[in-house]
């Protein structure tokens, strides 16, 4: 790109002057790098990250639709007259198996110790339901605190998508009643307010990013994570969905497409590999780490049952084996944690390094 | 010029023609295709492609680097639909040709060209989405019915004639390991400008011709297994040994078990709709794999077959190689069991995503018929229920020129009005 001012002058600190008050998100977008011209490249950059948003839950719709997982509020969020895009069954079992294995370790960090008041905070949270969904079915009797942070306009859609929906608004107001708060907070993660509102530093915290932080410059991703590990005194954990391995063929044309589109994954090369999410979240201070690529977890028993694997097999018939193999080889779920709420609920997953990661040594 | 050539000339600019001349060329497609049997005897010479998927552009590069029909004579594998954004250009295209030059292009069934499958995967909605509605879609499904299921490749050259081009890069020791006089070539990958990437001797096993002073070790070492740095291919080839010439079944997806011999294939009732089991579906979904006997699929149709099997039914058949399409290889091509069977993969990255490179497969001509013996008819059909001793014959394998080319470039699309976007998760 041509020569162009970096904004960094322009947003460093907090107090400093502030790029367009009102333009305040939750999934970062590339506002620091060399390419970041001037505040209306940043908004349009910004603008194709929250786009995203509208990709993770069509392809979400599509996949309930044909009955991958079942969500009784995903509806909600299409717009009068949407129709429900079809996605291809590779991009369905995709979506089912990064939803299921989140969902399974949220359950799991649920029902752990049970009795005890917890903590989830969704970093770029978009129209995710997971908060009526997992929680409002397993809360238990001390209730959750849920806090999403996104971008203002994707805060904004949520809230309205919450208003004219009856049953978002009951199933809310009944899980308020139960002992449950929900929090939606229009922040920047790049400039993360010194507090946020309801955010409760002694309750043991999950800390969810599916496909958010990757959007961040490596070092503001980092940032993020700290802020929230500075804050909270009880056992904290993180989970992160993202793509990896971009250098290989698959990878480098992913990387590629999605530049096409205005999107840059900024820390994609940097956690390359399953091994390197691991090193990640080891220094970010969570002294236990797993991972695994889409592909193994789908393959697996402990995080998809062989009878819930032959029931997806049978929605769709899917004969793209090995595009399937590819694409779902270059998306992982790696979790890290400390603290004892966390070794109950996630102890006992297999996540450390298998022979079949050797071949990313290779690679760099 | 005929409407047929203008029809090519539309298609090859990557134009649909309307929808009564779409009705037109499926009928007299249909009226061809009814006279082939199940499995179309081809003469070699012969350029063999695997899957096309609606990648009109690169079906265009293809064209460019096997050279054009008729002066190149065309076999393809199918799976010309689905998944690209040209599915109907490319399709139209083959079928125009195949009307205009019967003889110089065979078109065999893919488990894409079926109705079924074609409403999930692209060509259904591209229809739907260029004519307004579903007649274009039924008309191909109609033609889709009448492909054969195979072809009888014959008189292909056991050795190859060296292209005198010269080599991409520096030689591997593989080709030194032979001087050149002596060489009776094997394999050569090219790239797409025709430079050689690699070429490969015919290994041969020392009871058969203890005349060669210089036998190369065995198959499994002696070719290396990477191009050079940079081609983009590594070679999957490994090179046959064996010693009398034999026929090449080309098909989709690979055997079944309820098929032992070509015959059988004859005997298919195949103008249907692809099932959804038994013999023809697995014709059109199985896969090779690293197993004994037969194994489920994780398709969900068809069949995973191992060496034992190949070889059983190579021998059975009088057949020196099974060449098929159907998986997804980054290389292109990928030969297995002992080159008893080959991967072709036509679609260089495919889907727009997957970054690989495609391949096409040439057969000589065997002009001379030196150094081959075909086999007396009586051997054909013999049984042989299981693997004879290695000193058993083996059909000698085709001399194979792979071309390995890549995606044609982004400007040569002409930029369509909506650009390829993969789907990725977000």
């Amino acid at each position: 790109m041509a020569s162009i001012p970096n904004l960094n002058t322009l947003r460093t600190g907090r107090g400093g002057p502030r790029l367009r008050g009102s333009r305040r998100g939750g999934r970062g977008a590339s506002s620091l790098g060399d390419d970041a011209s001037d505040s209306a490249d940043v908004a349009s950059k910004d603008r194709i990250i929250q786009s995203t948003d509208y990709d993770a839950s069509s392809s979400r719709l599509s996949a309930l639709e044909l009955g991958y997982l079942t969500d009784p509020y995903a509806k909600a969020f299409l717009k009068p007259g949407e129709q429900i895009p079809r996605r291809y069954p590779i991009i369905n079992r995709g979506t089912y198996v990064r939803s299921t294995a989140i969902d399974k370790l949220v359950l799991r960090f649920l029902q752990a110790e049970p009795g005890i008041r917890k903590q989830i905070i969704s970093l770029g949270a978009g129209s995710d339901t997971r908060y009526l969904r997992i929680v409002g079915d397993h809360a238990g009797q001390d209730g959750v605190v849920y806090h999403e942070l996104d971008f203002e306009t994707n805060v904004a859609a949520k809230k309205a998508v919450i208003e004219r929906s009856p049953a978002l608004a009951d199933r809310l107001q009944k899980m308020k009643d139960g002992g449950c708060s929900y929090h939606l907070h229009s922040v920047d993660l790049r400039d993360l307010p010194s507090s946020l509102p309801g955010i409760e530093t002694d309750l043991p915290t999950l800390i969810l990013s599916e496909c958010c932080l990757c959007y961040m410059p490596p070092e503001q991703a980092t940032t993020a994570v700290k802020y929230f590990n500075d804050r909270i005194t009880s056992p904290i954990g993180l989970v992160i969905y993202e793509p990896v391995r971009p250098f290989d063929a698959f990878g480098r044309t992913m990387v590629s497409n999605l530049a096409s589109r205005g999107i840059h994954m900024q820390t994609l090369k940097r956690y390359s590999s399953l091994d390197a999410q691991r090193q990640r979240l080891k220094m970010a201070g969570f002294d236990k780490q797993g991972a695994r690529d889409v592909h193994q977890i789908w393959e697996t028993d402990a995080w998809v049952s062989e009878a819930e694997r032959e029931r997806v097999e049978r929605l769709e018939w899917l004969d793209e084996v090995e595009e399937w193999q590819l694409l779902a080889s270059h998306y992982c779920i790696a979790w890290g944690w400390k603290g004892q709420t966390f070794d109950s609920a996630w102890g006992g997953i297999e996540g450390a390094r298998t022979s079949a990661e050797d071949r990313d040594d290779e690679l760099g | 010029m005929s409407d047929l050539d203008k029809h090519i000339e539309q298609l090859r600019a990557c134009r649909p023609i309307p929808e009564a001349q779409v009705r037109e060329v499926c009928y007299k497609a249909r009226e061809l295709l009814i006279e082939e049997g199940n499995v179309v005897g081809v003469d070699a010479p012969v350029t063999i492609c695997g899957d096309i998927h609606g990648q009109f552009h690169d079906l265009m590069e293809l064209f460019r680097v096997g050279g054009d029909v008729p002066d190149t004579n065309y076999l393809f594998m199918g799976d010309f639909v689905d998944r690209g954004f040209y599915s109907l250009e490319s399709f139209l295209l083959l079928l125009c040709l195949k009307v205009r030059y019967p003889d110089r292009i065979t078109l065999i069934r893919g488990n894409h060209e079926s109705r079924q499958i074609t409403t999930v995967y692209g060509f259904y909605d591209e229809c739907l989405r260029k004519y307004g509605s579903a007649n274009v879609w039924r008309y191909c499904c109609e033609v889709f019915d009448y492909l054969a299921l195979g072809a009888l490749v014959s008189g292909a050259a056991t050795d190859l004639e060296p292209t005198d081009s010269s080599f991409a890069a520096e030689p591997s020791q593989t080709q030194n390991s032979m001087s050149e006089d002596q060489a009776e070539w094997e394999i050569e990958v090219l790239n797409s400008t025709g430079q050689v990437m690699n070429r490969y001797p015919r290994v041969r096993t020392q009871n058969e011709f203890s005349q060669l002073s210089n036998p190369p070790s065995s198959p499994g070492q002696s070719p290396s297994r990477s191009g050079p740095p940079g081609s983009g291919a590594s070679s999957s080839a490994k090179g046959s040994s064996g010693n009398s010439g034999g026929a090449v079944l080309c098909v989709h997806g690979g055997l079944s078990p309820l098929i032992d011999s070509i015959d059988k294939i004859r005997l298919l009732d195949r103008k249907q709709e692809v099932p959804h089991e038994g013999a023809m579906c697995d014709l059109l979904w199985s896969d090779p794999d690293e197993i004994d006997g037969w194994g489920l699929s994780p398709r969900g149709a068809g069949f995973l077959f191992g060496a034992d099997i190949v070889k059983c039914f190579n021998h059975k058949n009088d057949l020196s190689l099974i060449c098929r399409a159907h998986q997804l290889v980054m290389e292109g091509f990928k030969e297995m069991f002992d080159s008893s069977i080959v991967t072709v993969w036509s679609a260089p990255n495919y889907c727009y995503r997957c970054g690989n490179v495609a391949a096409i497969l040439e057969l000589g001509e065997d002009g001379s018929n030196a150094g081959y013996s075909a086999r007396g008819n009586g051997d054909a059909n013999r049984s042989q229920g299981v693997l004879q001793p290695k000193d058993q014959e083996r059909a000698l394998g085709p001399g194979r020129r792979y071309r390995v080319f890549e995606a044609a470039p982004q400007d040569s699309r002409g930029m369509p009005a909506k650009k390829p976007v993969a789907d990725y998760f977000l």
